[in-house]
């Protein structure tokens, strides 16, 4: 008798590798959604690096790889379409059976332990992030390893590794090391985590270094040189690219800047504010990066609201969580036809797309801001819910 | 935020949230109706705005037409031997037809498809171009309503040869001798964008000629311009041909009005014209195909010109228009974009632009929200937690609804037996008043599958909105007394316990928030229930998609008699890729299969919410 938590995954896996088989065309056309493929995660341009390096072609030269070496590597180990597949279907199966293992950490938990496992099995976001075989699902699982191992076993090495292959992989991630350092019981495990994860995050990109060759570090470059300068201002439901098409050019250095700090700026305060929830405060930087970074898509909103779960005696503080659910849902129907309008008819325009991947973000931001209050509201009322009292803001 | 906070500390104060929550049956409605108030309001003076060419390199009817009597001739002669054509088999024709075309230059080629007959086509090089883009000329051998086609091949054939010999332009010329105006033509379009070896650039424009008597004169132009899938060509081209069309002393009539009201322009026939395109629009491609239909999906801009009467403008001065709308497209150095792409025209000169129209079918939609909201919270059960059975179960309801519309809609393009889906339809109705002694669901879940069901239906129809207007303010209307649908008591949980899906579950598990307590209400007299039910069983029948875009066709086309939209959604599809067939089918039946589940008769669950313990 297999435990909840392999038969979570195992019927992970096979929900993907079922979608995967029965409708086999449904890869290329997510992959070439603006909604779940990126520049930086996009599986083509992963294809074009597997390409390059099994031809012994220098891989960051022509600026379409934007992937971090050891992932190109790693991937083009396997010849075979269906393998690949299977990988990527046994990640988010991974994913899931960590989400599983990590309910059943939580003893005080009032919901069902298959729950968060299954909410992430049929999630759609997750799941076509998944068939989309975007690289952000690595991302992803490296995140939630990092959580798995610190609240399972408590074991601080690999939880900081993990967080150095996320940061690795896509960058801000590594931001979480902030949170997860809130997460830690004392000063001497804080400094050892992050020693830990700044040695793991300098021999993976030597590691890198070592194995491209002749390549030097350009690599550097184009993988996050790309993501925090927005190297290729394509359209995608982030707050970024609008911004940068039409701007003087003297002003873009500025305001990339200015972008780039507002991720960073409100992960401290997360965690210095939920220093007695700190999985929460993780939970929220997930949520905020998803909102904020330059190149988003549908995989990492998928990849927060798997979360959320975790967080079930918050939901009665809510103040309007049927506004946010419905935003959300617009936004998400409507960003593929907009963009149908404007690229596929030509009778609309950017501004359609844009318009709608402003509903998304204020759909995020006025999540993450109910969030915040219903958090603030039950530690006002000690954790013990009293939905009757009415506190208000000031 | 302060301020919102403000409002939302009076309303409470004031204690309107429960009268909001208890009205919100009669505020959808009353969204509903604003929708279609506003709708009538647009006719109004001062609501509407005239049109104008807001591209300037169009310039139409600013240079002389030549089109004029000195062809006249020569369009007799073709045309007194087109007339022999009609026998032809139409290989023979093309043949004899592309021979001529040949004579002054014109390369030609014939496309074959197996199953919608030959097209024949001509491309003429552009003197002055790079021949990157092209304008069409499609004449349809046989028009809509089957006709030979002989003036409008006439016209074609010399209209080409009188191009011939200009060397002004600067794009393309194709001309096209399809065999109808539907599938052929469409068929060749889509050859032209895939498979065609001789091609002339992309298309920019295309007109649609339809001349189907051998006479020398008419009366009024008709001409219609809605494409497939709610796309709409660019108004500036309807533009330049009502206004080349006007210039030529021509009437315009426009979604088949008949000659005595063209010059009618007041309120009502506005509104007449209003509500006619929005009917020719969510139906295009459904009804009979004009022509224009098949350049839909490419970035083509195309309209139709149909001839009808017998007696006042010579046949030269219908030539005259695709002339003078040819030298305005030739003028062009980008594609169409200047213009309004969303529109809907009162009258040939008047219009309104989306600002305008759009509200009407938000508010439908957003009518849809507060009906969904209502069947969420205006009940006893909606304080059920996020995660309790009732909601996972409604959604899993829905998924196999989305399914089973999936197959239906599948099932029915291999075998279109529109009986067959009328009687499936019909007796699907009357379940709930069959089975109303043997199946029960618990109230609750009666409610959450109302919720998802208008919710999906408004998620449908705002996705709509901007892609096709018409059809969402078409089902929308349809479908809107699907909200009237009451959710029928029939008695308290104690009885039949074994029969009710869910609450078993909930009584296993101790730990869960909800727990089933002994029912006391009264239960609604027996008399009102039967009454309920037959009022339910009506709405039922009338919001069934397919009963109800049957009854549509039927008093309001005079095109559709009998079940045959249904064989017509179908064979649009097939045919010219026209997607109402699929919005019916998983847009709107999913949600009426929920909101059928849902009437079926329910059992009362008394909630009683425990204290939390943290």
């Amino acid at each position: 008798m297999a435990s909840t938590e392999v038969k979570v995954a195992l019927g992970c896996i096979a929900v993907r590798l079922a979608v995967t088989y029965l409708f086999p065309s449904l890869q290329q056309q997510l992959d070439q959604s603006v909604e779940f493929s990126t520049p930086v995660t996009s599986f083509r341009s992963l294809q074009e690096g597997i390409y390059l390096l099994r031809n012994n072609i220098l891989v960051y030269n022509n600026g379409v790889v934007h992937h971090p070496p050891i992932l190109v590597f790693f991937l083009s180990l396997f010849n075979s379409d269906k393998l690949i597949s299977l990988i990527y279907a046994s990640i988010d199966g991974l994913v899931a059976y960590q989400l599983t293992k990590m309910t059943k950490a939580f003893k005080n938990l009032r919901i069902k332990i298959w729950l968060p496992g299954l909410l992430y099995t049929v999630n759609p976001l997750v799941l076509l992030s998944c068939i989309s075989r975007s690289s952000i699902i690595f991302t992803n699982f490296a995140i939630s390893s990092s959580l798995y191992f610190l609240l399972t076993g408590g074991n601080v090495v690999l939880s900081s590794v993990m967080i150095s292959v996320s940061g690795y992989l896509s960058l801000y991630p590594f931001l979480l090391l902030i949170p997860l350092l809130g997460m830690l019981k004392n000063w001497k495990q804080r400094i050892f985590s992050v020693i830990i994860s700044l040695l793991s995050l300098s021999f993976l990109l030597l590691f890198s270094y070592s194995m491209l060759g002749g390549e030097s570090w350009s690599f550097l470059t184009q993988v996050y040189g790309s993501i925090v300068s927005l190297e290729k201002v394509f359209p995608n439901l982030g707050l970024w690219w609008y911004f940068f098409i039409e701007m003087f050019d003297t002003f873009i250095p500025f305001f990339k800047a200015v972008f780039n700090i507002f991720i960073a700026a409100f992960i401290t305060p997360f965690t210095l504010r939920y220093n007695k929830q700190p999985f929460y405060a993780f939970i929220l930087c997930i949520g905020w990066i998803a909102l904020t970074k330059p190149y988003p898509s549908l995989g990492d909103a998928g990849f927060f609201f798997s979360f959320l779960p975790f967080f079930t005696p918050l939901f009665g503080y809510l103040r309007y969580p049927i506004i946010s659910a419905l935003l959300f849902l617009h936004a998400v129907v409507l960003a593929p036809i907009f963009y149908y309008l404007w690229v596929g008819l030509g009778s609309g325009n950017s501004n359609f797309f844009y318009a709608i991947s402003l509903v998304y973000a204020l759909a995020l931001a006025s999540i993450l801001v109910d969030l915040n209050w219903a958090m603030l509201r039950i530690e006002y009322d000690n954790g013990v819910p009293n939905f009757n009292l009415k506190v208000t803001q000031i | 935020m302060a301020l919102l906070e403000k409002l939302h500390r009076r309303i409470v104060d004031m204690g309107l949230v429960p009268r909001i929550i208890t009205l919100l049956p009669v505020i959808s409605t009353l969204c509903a109706l604003f929708g279609f108030i506003s709708i009538t309001i647009l006719p109004m003076d001062g609501q509407y705005r005239r049109t104008y060419i807001s591209e300037n390199a169009l310039m139409p009817s600013q240079a002389y037409s030549y089109f004029r009597e000195s062809e006249w001739n020569i369009l007799r002669g073709y045309r007194s031997q087109i007339e022999e054509m009609v026998n032809m088999t139409s290989t023979e024709r093309n043949h004899l037809m592309g021979s001529w075309l040949q004579e002054f230059g014109t390369k030609t080629a014939v496309y074959e498809n197996e199953q919608y007959g030959e097209t024949l086509y001509g491309v003429m090089h552009a003197p002055r171009g790079d021949g990157t883009e092209a304008m069409v000329l499609a004449i349809p051998w046989f028009n809509s309503d089957d006709e030979f086609n002989i003036g409008g091949a006439a016209l074609g054939v010399s209209l080409a040869r009188f191009f011939s010999r200009w060397p002004v332009w600067s794009k393309n010329i194709i001309v096209v001798f399809s065999e109808n105006p539907r599938a052929a033509l469409r068929s060749w379009v889509e050859a032209y964008h895939t498979s065609l070896d001789l091609t002339g650039g992309s298309i920019e424009a295309a007109v649609v000629l339809d001349y189907s008597s051998a006479e020398d004169f008419f009366e009024y132009v008709e001409i219609s311009y809605d494409g497939l899938n709610g796309e709409l060509p660019n108004l500036d081209l309807v533009n330049v041909a009502i206004s080349v069309t006007e210039h030529e002393g021509i009437k315009v009539s426009l979604h088949g009005l008949p000659d005595d009201q063209i010059t009618d322009n007041d309120y009502w026939s506005r509104l007449k014209i209003l509500l006619l395109g929005i009917r020719d629009w969510a139906l295009s491609g459904v009804k009979n195909p004009h022509g224009n239909e098949a350049f839909s999906g490419w970035r083509i801009q195309s309209v139709t010109l149909k001839a009808h009467g017998h007696s006042g403008h010579d046949i030269t001065t219908f030539g005259r228009i695709p002339e003078a709308m040819f030298r305005s497209i030739n003028n062009l150095l980008e594609k169409f974009h200047q213009s309004f792409f969303f529109y809907l025209l009162l009258a040939p000169r008047q219009f309104v632009s989306i600002s305008s129209y759009l509200p009407s079918a938000v508010v439908l939609s957003v009518a849809f929200v507060i009906s969904s909201l209502n069947a969420f919270i205006n009940n006893d059960y909606a304080k059920i937690t996020f995660f309790s059975e009732y909601n996972l179960v409604a959604l899993m309801v829905w998924f196999i609804s989305l399914v089973i519309s999936f197959i239906i809609s599948q099932v029915f393009l291999l075998v279109p037996s529109a009986v067959l889906l009328m009687t499936i339809s019909l007796a699907s109705c009357f379940l709930p008043l069959v089975l109303s002694e043997k199946v029960h669901i618990s109230e609750p879940l009666s409610y959450r599958l109302k919720n998802v069901a208008f919710l999906y239906f408004s998620l449908v129809s705002t996705s709509l909105l901007m892609i096709n207007f018409a059809m969402a303010l078409l089902i929308g209307t349809l479908a809107f007394p699907m909200t009237f649908i009451k959710t029928i008591v029939v008695e308290g949980p104690t009885e039949h316990e074994m029969h009710t899906k869910l609450p078993n579950s909930v009584k296993i598990e101790p730990e869960d928030e909800i727990e089933l307590i002994k029912h006391q209400e009264v239960i609604v007299s027996e008399k009102t229930q039967q009454k309920l039910k037959l009022k339910n069983l009506l709405l039922l029948i009338l919001t069934n998609p397919f009963v109800s875009i049957t009854l549509f066709g039927l008093f309001f086309d005079n095109e559709f008699n009998g079940f045959d939209i249904i064989n017509k959604l179908v064979s649009a599809w097939l045919d010219l890729k026209c997607w109402s067939w699929f919005i019916l089918c998983i847009g709107w039946l999913p949600c009426w299969l929920l909101v059928l589940a849902s009437s079926f008769g329910s059992k009362s669950v008394v909630m009683k919410s425990k204290e939390k313990q943290n």
